[in-house]
């Protein structure tokens, strides 16, 4: 009887020993001619786990010999979860919509070619890391946009704004109306940044698109003046009572449903609020970009893609193919941009060939994308050169919150300032 | 007169007691000695997760951390949540223990659906009440219908009032922990106490007071302990609840080290305040046991 407890508790150890043995080990492997890569992914309403077993299947087709394994991220912070797997030595082959900037300085990403990257995106540099594409340019966001509701618009007798004046006077108008100006959803951190991620971005960085890269210089700050007038925009939306009663009470989800139901005239949001627009409010759905004092058009813009390389994939040829093929397919960007919203950012392409349906509003947008619009990166969303460190962003999104409660506006950008001096440690 | 003793023998079993308690103990050493030397090692160090090595800083981290306003709003939340929390899941723990102390069904099926809220994970936790603490959620809209509000309450848009709700939630689901804790020690007290209270003239409080109250010390101190605990590493439920907002107003201390490990990429600076939380967690776990011991003897 003993023995066998004994046999059975060591085997139990031995068990658990080559349980941790197994996941300290490294992500691909190679044997025999067939390649195992595996490849970090997420799951959001409109990328399905049978969207990623499709997609995958048909680019794994396209290369002898590989298999992919998938690993699934537990939420859409794919960011914290790639960093947790490095930290067990787990780091994945290939990885899904990354912030690219967070890896490069390790050396832990490994570039496409140029050449490559040239020939099939309209916008080669658009995610570019000092020159250097590691994640392939395929789709774009505009973060935000301001969507409006066409009949709360005639019914209190106004028109889209294009300066900030007009905006400001259109709001007291429709609240003047009994309309709600603005819906926020300003539960959820990032929504409740929107409007000061739109006057940052319009004001700030439509001035000086290298601000970002002064600010890594040292030689501006968030407490400055100008950056200040900017974030007081915010302020002022919230002191003349123009958002939603108790919008940091209202999460994101319902903003949505709330903007559809025709509660609120004005929405911003990041441009993928495109897939969320119900088909019977199509023709009742306008957009307009974020106003800027002297009403020139500057779009807050975001260029994503599909899959960063990892410098230590097992087979980094096999890895670049299956990337290269994945983020060519037309029908993996279809999904992206009937139910995200995305821009298409292939060459030689119109939306026609990706066999899409999509609302007016979508196609005005896309117009800000396509036409020689100023664009620049938007504060927070950004992934190339512009992209903020650590978790600036989060600290951003914390002080639009704290706008609600503090008049403060100038506090608020210093502990941005202090934030940014402990990301960059 | 009593028969000597047998002399201790070792036997098979023994020998089989002493391999479990062994492997216990290896699990224990693999699994939580050793990871926190390594995290107090990391702790002076700048270790990065996505850079091999590290660069030995001796106590830089802890001197940061004193300078650091995120952290200390961090820590304050977390102690202050910790011990309304403690205070609050005790007391109604013990309320709740003290209803269903009864033998019938459907005080069995209460019971089960009292301790539900220590069962239900962190993050179905959040993101219930998340639903019905929105300003369109049930809770408002139930306060709307019976006329005590006119407009709806911002639960989780103001910071007080944020704090406030987190303070519930956690405690509405500690109180199923604490409750059953309370059942099982009310359980344990001989009924012949109360009928000799009963015939001495005690009064239903007198024999709450003396009797009750003195006989569940050792479960006091346990789901106090527990509690307490269990409130200063807290992270799902909030993560999912406020995200630790609005403005990182109900920012936990785990959530903090969180942000700076994963997100900062700042693993030795996460790993000293990680060492902070867990000497401070000892330090408040020793203090309490030991004082709600002293009083378990008192009483």
């Amino acid at each position: 009887m003993f023995r066998r407890s004994a046999a059975i508790a060591g085997a139990a150890g031995l068990l658990l020993l080559a349980a941790c043995s197994n996941s300290a080990s490294s992500g691909g492997s190679a044997a025999g001619g067939k390649t195992t890569l595996t490849y970090l992914t997420f799951n959001t309403p409109s990328l399905t786990p049978a969207f990623w077993k499709d997609s995958i299947a048909r680019a794994e087709k396209t290369v002898p010999g590989l298999t992919i394994k998938q690993v699934v991220a537990p939420s859409t912070d794919r960011d914290s979860y790639a960093k947790q797997l490095q930290a067990s030595g787990q780091f994945p082959d290939l990885l899904q919509s990354i912030t690219p900037s967070q890896y490069t300085d390790a050396g832990l990403l490994t570039p496409y070619d140029q050449s490559w990257v040239d020939a099939n995106f309209l916008l080669p540099q658009g995610n570019a890391i000092k020159g250097k594409v590691y994640i392939p340019p395929t789709n774009s966001q505009i973060i935000p946009l301001v969507f409006y509701n066409k009949s709360l618009f005639a019914k209190a007798h106004v028109q889209p704004p294009t300066t900030w004046a007009q905006f400001l006077q259109v709001n007291a108008t429709l609240k003047a109306a009994g309309i709600t100006p603005l819906e926020l959803g300003g539960n959820d951190p990032f929504a409740a940044a929107m409007p000061l991620t739109g006057a940052l971005s319009a004001d700030v960085l439509g001035k000086d698109p290298q601000w970002i890269q002064q600010r890594h210089a040292g030689k501006v700050k968030f407490a400055d003046a100008d950056v200040v007038t900017a974030a007081t925009k915010m302020r002022t939306l919230v002191e003349k009572g123009y958002f939603e009663d108790g919008a940091l009470n209202v999460s994101y989800a319902d903003s949505i449903k709330n903007f559809n139901a025709g509660k609120a005239a004005m929405y911003p949001m990041g441009s993928w609020y495109l897939g969320s627009i119900p088909k019977d409010q199509w023709d009742n759905i306008g957009v307009f970009p974020w106003p800027t004092d002297d009403g020139k058009v500057v779009v807050p813009f975001a260029v994503g893609g599909s899959m960063a390389i990892s410098a230590k994939a097992e087979d980094v040829k096999a890895a670049t193919a299956f990337a290269k093929t994945w983020s060519l397919d037309p029908a993996n960007l279809k999904a992206l941009i009937e139910v995200d919203g995305a821009y298409p950012m292939l060459k030689n392409k119109t939306l026609d060939d990706y066999g899409v349906t999509v609302s007016p509003a979508f196609t005005d947008s896309y117009a800000y994308v396509t036409r020689t619009d100023a664009k620049v990166g938007a504060i927070g969303w950004a992934t190339n050169d512009d992209a903020l460190p650590g978790s600036l962003n989060n600290d951003l999104y914390a002080a639009a919150q704290a706008l609600f409660n503090s008049s403060d506006v100038k506090g608020q950008m210093s502990k941005l300032d202090k934030s940014w001096d402990t990301a960059t440690k | 007169m009593k028969p000597p003793s047998p002399p201790f023998r070792h036997t098979s079993q023994d020998a089989g007691l002493r391999l479990i308690a062994a492997l216990g103990l290896l699990l224990y050493t693999v699994f939580i000695v050793v990871p926190v030397f390594m995290s107090l090692r990391s702790s002076f160090t700048d270790e990065n997760p996505l850079k091999s090595g590290s660069n030995w800083i001796g106590f830089a981290n802890y001197s940061e951390m004193l300078h650091d306003t995120q952290l200390r709003d961090s820590v304050v939340f977390t102690l202050l949540l910790a011990l309304a929390v403690t205070v609050v899941a005790n007391v109604l723990g013990l309320a709740f223990a003290l209803l269903l102390d009864r033998t019938a069904l459907s005080y069995r099926v209460l019971r089960t659906l009292a301790f539900l809220p220590q069962v239900v994970s962190g993050v179905i936790v959040g993101f219930v009440w998340k639903t019905i603490l929105t300003q369109d959620g049930l809770l408002n809209t139930l306060l709307k219908s019976v006329h005590l509000v006119h407009d709806p309450v911002d639960w989780l848009g103001k910071p007080h009032l944020a704090q406030f709700s987190v303070g519930v939630v956690v405690a509405w689901v500690l109180s199923g922990f604490t409750t059953v804790v309370y059942l099982a020690a009310l359980q344990n007290i001989p009924r012949e106490l109360y009928d000799a209270g009963a015939i001495d003239g005690a009064s239903t409080t007198q024999q709450f007071r003396m009797i009750t109250v003195r006989m569940v010390a050792p479960a006091t101190t346990i789901s106090v302990t527990i509690s307490l605990i269990t409130v200063l590493k807290l992270y799902d439920v909030i993560q999912v609840l406020t995200s630790g907002g609005p403005a990182n107003a109900t920012q936990s201390t785990a959530q903090y080290i969180v942000k700076m490990a994963f997100t900062d990429d700042r693993f030795g600076y996460a790993s000293s305040i990680a060492m902070f939380l867990l000497a401070l967690s000892a330090v408040i776990a020793l203090s309490v046991t030991s004082m709600l011991r002293r009083r378990e003897v008192d009483l």
